[in-house]
């Protein structure tokens, strides 16, 4: 008999110290503890306990303004998906987009309002907090100096804009700053110069090249997940996908998917794009860009004989504007509706002109709502000091983050998950953002209200706001005005067509601001970038963000520098070592990562880590209740904030510059870089495998695809060209076997369960994945995946209490990697020619699965349908199924992560709201791995029994599936061909990872196609 | 322990005695630890019958009770009504409770209990004690059973005639999988509610009867 472990109530632990105690209690203690049934007092319209409702709204945490359509359960939000209408996003999700719900669970949210006496801080009522703002706008505005005040709000577009310049006007202050730090300013000046909007939309489908000067369109570098759904449709015609080249020192995600990419050196773009239009010749281009002359020859053939070309060009680089106006000349391939996500932003020299002005003492008060100046601007441009100097400071974060502790009142805001709100992504489209839920803390209000309590209070502006609240405001506004029909079915589509008024005024002020002098000194070219995970950094409060790793370096709660192994040998630099990095301003101590993709004479750092906080230098203990200041308990005190390397100068658009040169020092430390990363090799597994565009349709190619090495001499159940369940021998489906019917069980398709009848499976086209791991995160949101690597979390076990340190000896609980494999390169010497291919791993749900055998107390096994199920409740916790999986995608759970009185606990209150209720909490001691989300198999499958029909072809799909924006996973039944992954299957491209252990894998992989130049030779060398 | 403590010297079979005799002690120690975890987590051990107090003494018989009895015979539908369509059978909203009791039988000590919570509709609550249980490793769909003709009584017993409501099942693995695996009637449903029956259906042979899945991952994930 097994002992079942009780995965909540009475734990396995203290039942067994009961008896160690001797009492006689312990059958007493192990009754199943029941607990209250609370009902409702009064039953909401359309709630359905135990069943999902979903609310289309809006994703806030980037300016692009995706659609979501947020799952709530008796009340709270459990998870996020794309919402299909939206014209941006149309149903994919990145990760950032899917953490929002951790930014609405936030256990370092504020609870209540907060004022600052006499440097320490109070909580307050929100009658004093309003009281209090009232009163000191009345004497600013006594004393004259309302139109100084400053109004930083976070980007976005939509109706609030105008809301706040229309409140700021009836107080006498000029029009708010829509601040943005990691939109790319540059660019976007150069888009409204060459195109007239702000972001225009890149015609990836029609395009013939794809040419990148350092526009991480796949990164961050604008809205990302259209650009990635049009790259992958692009990149998935195959046979006639545009080419791909990447421009830059540095290969970012987006430079590691090109097929080609030129390593020039930083601001040398320009001159290779001056010389593609004709300006120059390759060698004066070749000398200032740092490569091979043959390279831009071969490039301008390439780019002259490809019509049309979409070039586009990021505008970080002290000649951004410059190199993105050039690449404006140069690209022909931009049709549909342009992106309004960016219109109305705040050029980065009218910040810079802000804090110059507080620093002069001439600002009376400055509002925060959303933007992390004091974290996000060069640490020397001395924004705290500037920001000490304003008298009365006023922040509206949810969050403790560096700008709020500066201030002198928070009135904390809501999420946007909880509030009002619109956007208009493309011109003619209103996208709407209404509450998924109540708010999580009743202290928090929306900033809005807010702002129309504080008008109230005055009867001179009590009149402008008739209605209750903001809400009541916008959707008054809306096209269609009061009618409340054409709204509710607006907002169950969460779009609508129209246009909000626009602000009608920006605050351009700026004179030329004192820009610090540009001091270039030292030996290597420093390049900083927002990271695609953490963003500028307001990603990196939220678990599952820390926990993701990065896309191109595996790297997780931590920061690092990345070092060509060139220059690292000549410095003797290991992986790992501590480097002291220095530029004319500051310098950072970050540990060195060895990485292929960057030039040897450059390196560089990602944005995004390095919250600080003066009060609090150590990190969370797992238990103090004080704020956490330093933007949270997940962020404060994880790697460094490269920004500190920076000087604030400003490019000739106005934005801040990314770039600067810096000198490197080993420092004799050395830590072990937080990794999920086992080897970047393949080692000639072929677990990642590519083919060149040439070799589609070629006879020896097929030849091999249609081999199954030992495959049986039976028929096989349907699906697939593998067998369902223990069936490797195909026995079970052979028609004559004796014992057919009698012991088959539910293994006979004719049982009347009918589960034998599907086979659950899934695609991954490697043509389409461009890595970006959105699919992982989607994974931690559906299936309670733990995170482990805050540094509370294995002090208990270690005497090392750091970031990741649970993730360095290999806890981490990722189902689903995204695994990062390099070809080409091997000897460590410089190249541009190398390549990367991205794999997501997740359980293969073999058909013959070589952890089935092993297990001692049948916890996993083959089920009828296909899967490969593993039963926690079975699971005693050998791992000796983990021991034999070739593809290593069981996770044990070492510690309690899942259990609430642990310090390991991965969900404390209120992040374990989010959990979902579909799927079991493991608790320690128990293996876990990739479930093919069973409870959305099941969930569909009790649908269509309460509907009494059949499952529909494609008519539900599986977390990572639904949110990737590649559409790179397909999932379904493929005994059934009506489903779209049967046809998928039969793909010429398609292979099992490690077929020859006839494993008989349920996931089928399309190999990547590779497109290399049209002579056939890779890119030259340097 | 040292075999040779004592001064046993060295006569190995007196240490050998002496080694078995102690180490006797824990083995029969392990027997009864064994013991006690197998009664503990075998059915004995379940809440089967548990029949706790409740805030309000809320009468079953009087509300689902046949009317032959006194009862009015409202369906279970009508306050546990997503049963048929949820996972979650669905706890009636204290409101539920006030639609009929603002006037009927007002006045009474229970109802006025029931007043109290409600408040007005600005109340709190009813903390009912929870009697039925599995674990939190169990999905438990109830529409798929109530759909097929699973009748509430066949798990949840005659609750229309609990003057307090008990666990009538075990609720354990065994007894789930049993129905799975034998299959189920709704002949033998109906003649499990209690209520008087349509007599001239027949039930229907075992071998016949529609079974159910069995498998770990249809209610373990």
């Amino acid at each position: 008999m097994s002992e079942p472990t009780k995965l909540a109530g009475v734990k396995r632990r203290e039942f067994l110290k009961v008896l160690g105690a001797g009492t006689a209690a312990g059958a007493a203690a192990c009754s199943e503890p029941t607990g209250k049934l609370i009902p409702y007092l009064v039953s909401p319209d359309q709630t359905v306990p135990g069943v999902s409702t979903y609310y289309a709204t809006l994703c806030r945490e980037c300016s692009a303004g995706c659609g979501v359509i947020a799952e709530t359960r008796d009340g709270r939000v459990i998870k996020l998906e794309g919402n299909p209408e939206h014209p941006l996003n149309r149903g994919a999700l990145c990760a950032r987009g899917q953490s929002a719900v951790q930014g609405l669970y936030n256990p370092d949210r504020f609870r209540t309002p907060m004022i600052k006496v006499g440097g320490s801080w109070r909580a307050a009522t929100w009658d004093e907090a309003i009281n209090l703002l009232a009163q000191r706008l009345g004497e600013v505005r006594g004393r004259g100096v309302a139109a100084s005040a400053v109004f930083f709000n976070q980007h976005e577009s939509g109706s609030f804009p105008a809301f706040l310049d229309e409140w700021l006007a009836s107080n006498g202050m000029r029009p708010h700053l829509s601040v943005d730090f990691e939109a790319d300013h540059g660019a976007i000046e150069a888009h409204r110069r060459t195109y007239g909007v702000s972001w225009p939309r890149w015609n990836f489908a029609e395009a013939r090249l794809i040419i990148s000067f350092g526009a991480d369109f796949l990164d961050g570098w604008g809205a990302t997940v259209p650009h990635q759904l049009d790259f992958a449709e692009a990149r998935a015609k195959v046979t006639t996908a545009p080419r791909f080249i990447y421009v830059g020192p540095r290969r970012s995600l987006t430079g590691l998917n090109a097929d080609q990419w030129i390593a020039c050196k930083a601001g040398g773009e320009l001159a290779i794009a001056n010389f593609l239009q004709g300006r120059g010749d390759a060698n004066a281009a070749a000398e200032a860009g740092g490569v091979q002359a043959a390279t831009l020859q071969q490039l301008q053939q390439e780019y002259a004989g490809a019509r049309p070309a979409l070039v586009m060009a990021s505008g970080r680089g002290e000649n951004g504007l410059e190199l993105a106006l050039a690449a404006g000349a140069l690209n022909h391939s931009r049709g549909g509706e342009a992106i309004t996500s960016y219109d109305g932003i705040a050029r980065q020299n009218d910040v810079l002109a802000a804090v110059e002005r507080m620093r002069a003492g001439q600002v009376g008060a400055v509002f925060v709502r959303g933007p992390n100046p004091a974290y996000a601007l060069p640490k020397s441009a001395n924004f705290a000091e500037a920001f000490a100097k304003v008298p009365f400071k006023v922040s509206f974060s949810p969050y403790p983050d560096e700008t709020t502790e500066l201030c002198d009142l928070v009135l904390p805001d809501l999420h946007a998950l909880e509030s009002w709100g619109d956007a208009e992504p493309v011109r003619g489209t209103i996208a709407l953002q209404q509450p998924a839920m109540d708010p999580v803390f009743g202290g928090t209000r929306s900033t809005a209200d807010v702002l129309i309590a504080v008008s109230k209070k005055e009867a001179a502006t009590a009149a402008r706001y008739p209605q209750a609240d903001y809400g009541a405001w916008l959707r008054a506004r809306l096209p269609g005005g009061g009618n409340a029909q054409a709204l509710s079915a607006a907002l169950a589509r969460g779009v609508m067509s129209g246009s909000v008024a626009a602000r009608t005024a920006t605050s351009s002020t700026s004179a030329a601001i004192p820009i610090p002098a540009g001091a270039a000194s030292g030996d290597y070219f420093l390049v900083t970038y927002p990271s695609p995970v953490l963003g500028d950094g307001r990603g990196a409060n939220k678990p599952w963000l820390q926990e993701l790793p990065d896309p191109v370096t595996k790297v997780l709660w931590s920061s690092w520098v990345e070092i060509h192994p060139e220059t690292a040998s000549r410095l003797g630099i290991q992986r790992g070592d501590i480097i002291e990095v220095k530029t004319a301003v500051g310098s950072v101590r970050v540990p060195a990562l060895v990485y292929l993709g960057i030039r040897p004479d450059t390196v560089a750092i990602a944005l995004g880590q390095g919250h600080a906080s003066p009060a609090q230098t150590t990190w969370f203990d797992g238990k103090d209740t004080a704020p956490q200041w330093g933007y949270g308990r997940y962020a404060r005190g994880v790697g460094a904030n490269a920004l500190d390397l920076l000087s604030a100068r400003l490019n000739s658009a106005g934005a801040l510059i990314g770039t600067s040169r810096c000198s490197i020092e080993k420092t004799g430390d050395h830590e072990t870089l937080v990794s999920t990363e086992g080897s970047a090799r393949q080692h000639d597994r072929g677990i990642a495998r590519a083919i060149d565009v040439n070799q589609i349709g070629q006879a020896d190619d097929l030849a091999a695809h249609g081999t199954i090495p030992g495959a049986a001499k039976q028929e096989f159940l349907p699906g697939l060209r593998s067998p369902v369940a223990a069936d490797a021998q195909g026995e079970l489906g052979a028609p004559t076997a004796a014992d057919r019917g009698t012991l088959l069980g539910m293994y006979d398709p004719k049982h009347p369960s009918r589960m034998a009848q599907r086979r659950w499976a899934m695609t991954v086209d490697l043509a389409r994945c461009t890595g970006c791991s959105a699919c992982v995160t989607a994974c931690y949101a559906e299936n309670n995946i733990p995170t482990v690597g805050a540094p509370w979390q294995n002090g208990v076990v270690y005497a090392v209490k750091k970031p990741g340190f649970n993730i360095t000896r290999g806890r981490e609980m990722n189902w689903l990697r995204l695994e990062r494999y390099y070809e080409g390169a091997e000897d460590g010497r410089f190249t541009e020619d190398f390549e990367a291919r991205f794999v997501p791993m997740l359980c293969q749900h073999c058909g013959n699965a070589p952890c089935e055998p092993v297990c001692p107390v049948y916890a996993t096994y083959k089920a009828p349908d296909g899967l490969n199920v593993q039963v926690y409740n079975r699971c005693v916790g050998t791992r000796y199924c983990s021991n034999n999986c070739p593809y290593k995608v069981r996770y044990f759970n070492w510690f309690g992560y899942g259990e609430s009185d642990r310090v390991q606990y991965a969900f404390p209150e209120p992040l374990n709201w989010q959990l979902n209720p579909d799927v079991t909490v493991r608790s320690k001691g128990v293996m876990e791995k990739c479930t093919f989300c069973v409870q959305r198999i099941r969930e569909a499958e009790n649908r269509a029994a309460l509907e009494q029909r059949e499952l529909v072809p494609d008519e539900f799909t599986v977390s990572c599936a639904a949110a990737c924006p590649s559409r790179a996973i397909v999932f379904g039944d493929a005994s059934d061909a009506n489903w779209s992954v049967t046809k998928l299957i039969e793909d010429e491209r398609a292979y099992h990872v490690f077929e020859e252990l006839n494993t008989y894998t349920a996931v089928v992989y399309l190999k990547k196609v590779n497109h290399p130049s049209g002579a056939g030779a890779p890119g030259a060398l340097r | 322990m040292p075999a040779s403590a004592g001064g046993m010297g060295p006569h190995s079979h007196l240490a050998m005695t002496q080694r078995r005799k102690w180490t006797a002690i824990p083995g029969l120690l392990a027997l009864a630890i064994g013991a006690v975890i197998l009664s503990a987590y075998s059915g004995a051990s379940s809440s089967q019958n548990a029949q706790p107090v409740q805030p309000i003494n809320f009468p079953h018989p009087k509300h689902a009770g046949d009317s032959s009895q006194g009862g009015l015979g409202m369906s279970c539908l009508y306050c546990h009504n997503t049963a048929n369509k949820s996972p979650d059978p669905g706890m009636p909203a204290v409101s539920t409770c006030m639609g009929c009791h603002l006037v009927v039988a007002a006045g009474r000590p229970e109802i006025q209990k029931l007043m109290k919570y409600y408040g007005g509709g600005h109340g709190k609550p009813i903390p009912w004690v929870r009697i039925h249980k599995v674990p939190e490793y169990v999905r438990f769909p109830h529409m798929r059973h109530v759909n097929v003709g699973v009748t509430c009584q066949t798990c949840h017993g005659q609750v229309q005639r609990m003057d307090r409501v008990y666990q009538y099942s075990s609720l354990n693995m065994g007894w789930c999988v049993k129905c799975h695996v034998n299959g189920y009637d709704p002949v033998e449903g109906q003649r499990a509610t209690g209520y008087a029956m349509d007599t001239s259906r027949s039930v229907t042979p075992a071998a016949e009867r529609k079974r159910a899945r069995y498998d770990c991952a249809n209610c373990h994930y």
